[in-house]
């Protein structure tokens, strides 16, 4: 035996308290260092008592926070500086990626372009990113070199842009090129492809430093190569880049185009958006859904015309026939691809959530302090629904009579 | 106006039986509807030419050539002597390579302009055409273009017009082969093995239970929200209003229509 011997006697006269005219001993601060911590769970719930209510109320997600006696508490690190940017100072070669960019913003299509891009350049290798405009969101998205383009990013000039890819190609001769396999991006792609007369590894689902995958024949078959130099990346397939932000340093590049050929063929480019009260339910940009706490169904009609979104409802309401079965939102009905989801009176079952999963921004009116959907949103209003409505439309009606 | 259409070998994506692509059936719709038009093809098989016929062109050209060979020779050089005003193309083959290369390589050789992802297509009058092209999220970017131009349709034009016996036997097909210096070899495949389906990639796959769920109801993203615990309708409006114009999907006050009542 080489553990010591316990003597229980000598433990329990060192935990003795001093000054005390009866025995008493602090056995809580006993527990020696290499023991796991001893927990106590009367302190552990006080720690998660809801401070203010009048019922007592434990937050149990709060566990953990305090879990153990104060005297075994581990030193709380000191406030965490943000991460140093890490920086590729004389890159061995350079992965050029195109990201499309919509209205300015990085989407999830871009990072997880930017995610294929980091793992193709390693440790050695930096990424360039050939944007439109500026965006504090490519740093962390993996970007180590940004340039902008010289280009008007909303005019519709795909050659211009497809002749500007190759201009920086020319000038900073990448080992890769990314571009994103959307109806944008791939086009771009499909572009530089026939500018250059190099081979394109179109809708590439797996990427990685040794190889590429993609598939081909309906499906039947996955080609594989080493990574080639023009490359589109499939949506959802690749992860998006989750270490340490990168510099995103800006640079210049010499972006001469000598634009030959089919230049200004497009005499006039005019962007028609959808119409959001026929638009189909899963192509829809701002979606306002009523649930189980609407009951004026006229007046839910109306906001929505009003506030010029697309109707959506809970399944409560599909089931009692008070709203179409297409409209239905959730699991078992369509799942958003919204930016802006506005919920009345709908309680955020896990099943109607899923359908709201990828929503950027959730707007929740509901009476229940307590509702799912009230976590879920970035604005929550706990108010009767019924009464702010006719206030929404009030407010509008009340902007468009102070307009001159 | 003349119009051609690049009609490939597709495979039926469940039996695997030889078949006419979705999106190159809609392209003979639109083609039909703006005026003479044909359908070409550069293969081994004549049998695009003869579904073409059977979906609603009255003339189709097969030229002809051993398998395997880059088609963009041969079909460039025909569309040269057709000179049509637009050339029509699906969006992406089906059942081969499937890279969509091929209308860009044609546009490119006969040095048009190119059009992705239309709808529809009308005349503009006097050397012009107006393109209907399809954008994510059910929104239309309408292009007028000069002619001669390559359109490839989108999966969202109207849908093709059913195939029919009778006016598959009345149409001619009209076989050339293939000038032999046209052919040029296409570019090795890369290795092959069969498709194996991975699993769809989660947005932060968690420890517990509890945190899958989250991941997938999109809690775990939710934070830095702000509640309004009891407003007056009133303040709740604005503020429901003031956030909707933040980010973006309400137009901001007094900027015109929102919607049809406005
Ligand atoms: C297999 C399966 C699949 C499902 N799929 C779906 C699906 O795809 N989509 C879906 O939506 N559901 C689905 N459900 C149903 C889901 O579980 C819930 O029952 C449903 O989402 C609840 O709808 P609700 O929130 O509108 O109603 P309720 O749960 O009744 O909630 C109503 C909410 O409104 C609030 N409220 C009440 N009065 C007012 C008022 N005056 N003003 C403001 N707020 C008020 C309440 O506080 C409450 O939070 C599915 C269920 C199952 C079992
Ligand atoms: N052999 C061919 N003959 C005529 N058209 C073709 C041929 N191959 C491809 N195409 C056209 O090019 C489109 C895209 O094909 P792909 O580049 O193979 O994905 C197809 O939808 C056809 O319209």
């Amino acid at each position: 035996m080489t553990r010591p011997r316990r003597d229980p006697r000598a433990e329990r006269a060192a935990a003795r308290t001093a000054g005390a005219e009866r025995p008493r001993y602090d056995l809580g601060a006993k527990a020696s260092a290499s023991r796991r911590p001893r927990r106590d769970p009367r302190t552990e719930a006080a720690s998660q008592r809801v401070p203010g209510a009048a019922r007592l109320r434990l937050d149990r997600s709060q566990f953990g926070v305090v879990p153990v006696l104060a005297a075994h508490a581990p030193e709380r690190p000191a406030e965490k500086a943000p991460p140093k940017p890490v920086i590729v100072e004389n890159p061995d070669f350079l992965v050029l990626v195109a990201p499309d960019m919509a209205g300015g913003r990085l989407g999830e299509h871009d990072r997880q372009l930017f995610g294929a891009a980091r793992e193709l350049a390693g440790k050695t290798g930096a990424t360039f990113a050939l944007v439109g405009a500026a965006s504090p969101d490519l740093g962390p998205a993996g970007a180590d070199r940004i340039a902008i383009a010289a280009r008007d990013p909303d005019a519709y000039d795909p050659d211009g842009r497809a002749a500007e890819i190759v201009a920086a190609m020319r000038a900073l001769d990448p080992r890769h090129v990314l571009f994103a396999e959307s109806a944008d991006g791939g086009d771009l792609a499909r572009r530089v492809a026939v500018l250059t007369g190099e081979p394109l590894f179109a809708d590439a689902e797996q990427v990685s430093a040794s190889a590429l995958g993609r598939p081909a024949r309906c499906r039947k078959v996955e080609q594989r190569s080493a990574p080639t130099r023009l490359v589109t990346v499939a949506a959802d397939c690749v992860a998006s880049y989750a270490g340490a932000p990168r510099e995103a340093r800006l640079e210049t590049v010499e972006l001469s185009t000598d634009r030959t050929g089919a230049a200004g063929a497009i005499v006039s480019a005019r962007l028609i958006p959808a119409d959001p009260a026929t638009v189909p339910l899963a192509l829809a940009d701002f979606v306002v859904s009523a649930g189980n706490g609407v009951t004026d169904l006229d007046l839910f009609a109306r906001v929505v015309a009003a506030l010029g979104a697309t109707p959506g409802a809970s399944r409560v309401l599909c089931d009692a026939g008070l709203m179409p079965r297409d409209r239905q939102v959730g699991a078992s009905g369509t799942v958003l691809g919204a930016t802006c989801y506005f919920a009345l009176g709908i309680a955020g079952a896990p099943q109607h959530l899923q359908g709201v999963a990828d929503c950027e921004h959730i707007v929740a009116v509901n009476t229940d302090l307590h509702a799912a959907m009230i976590a879920r949103a970035g604005l929550g209003i706990i108010q009767d629904a019924q009464l702010v409505m006719p206030a929404i439309l009030k407010e509008l009606e009340r902007e468009r009579g102070d307009r001159p | 106006m003349k119009l051609v259409v690049l009609l490939s070998v597709g495979r039926h994506p469940v039996s695997g039986k030889p078949a006419l692509p979705r999106t190159e059936a809609q392209a003979i719709r639109i083609a039909a509807e703006l005026g003479a038009s044909i359908g070409l093809h550069v293969g081994p098989d004549a049998f695009p030419a003869e579904a073409a016929l059977g979906h609603g062109l009255d003339r189709a050209v097969h030229l002809a050539c051993a398998g395997g060979p880059d088609p963009i020779g041969p079909l460039v050089a025909r569309i040269a002597t057709e000179a049509p005003d637009v050339v029509l193309a699906g969006r992406r083959g089906q059942g081969g390579e499937e890279t969509g290369l091929a209308p860009y390589a044609v546009a490119a050789r006969l040095g048009v302009p190119i059009v992705p992802d239309a709808v529809a297509i009308r005349p503009a009058g006097d050397g012009l055409v107006e393109v209907d092209q399809a954008l994510p999220k059910g929104a239309l970017r309408r292009l007028v273009v000069r002619t001669p131009l390559v359109v490839t349709v989108h999966p969202n034009a109207p849908a093709p017009l059913p195939y029919a016996f009778g006016k598959a036997r009345r149409g001619s097909i009209e076989r050339v082969d293939a000038a032999a210096a046209d052919l040029a070899a296409v570019a090795p495949a890369p290795e092959e093995r069969p498709y194996r389906k991975r699993p769809k990639m989660m947005r932060a796959a968690g420890g517990s239970a509890a945190d899958r769920l989250k991941a997938v109801t999109g809690e775990a993203t939710a934070g830095g929200a702000k509640i309004l615990d009891g407003p007056t309708p009133e303040d709740a409006a604005k503020e429901v209003l003031a956030f909707l114009r933040r980010v973006g999907v309400l137009a901001p006050a007094g900027a015109g229509a929102t919607g049809p009542t406005a």
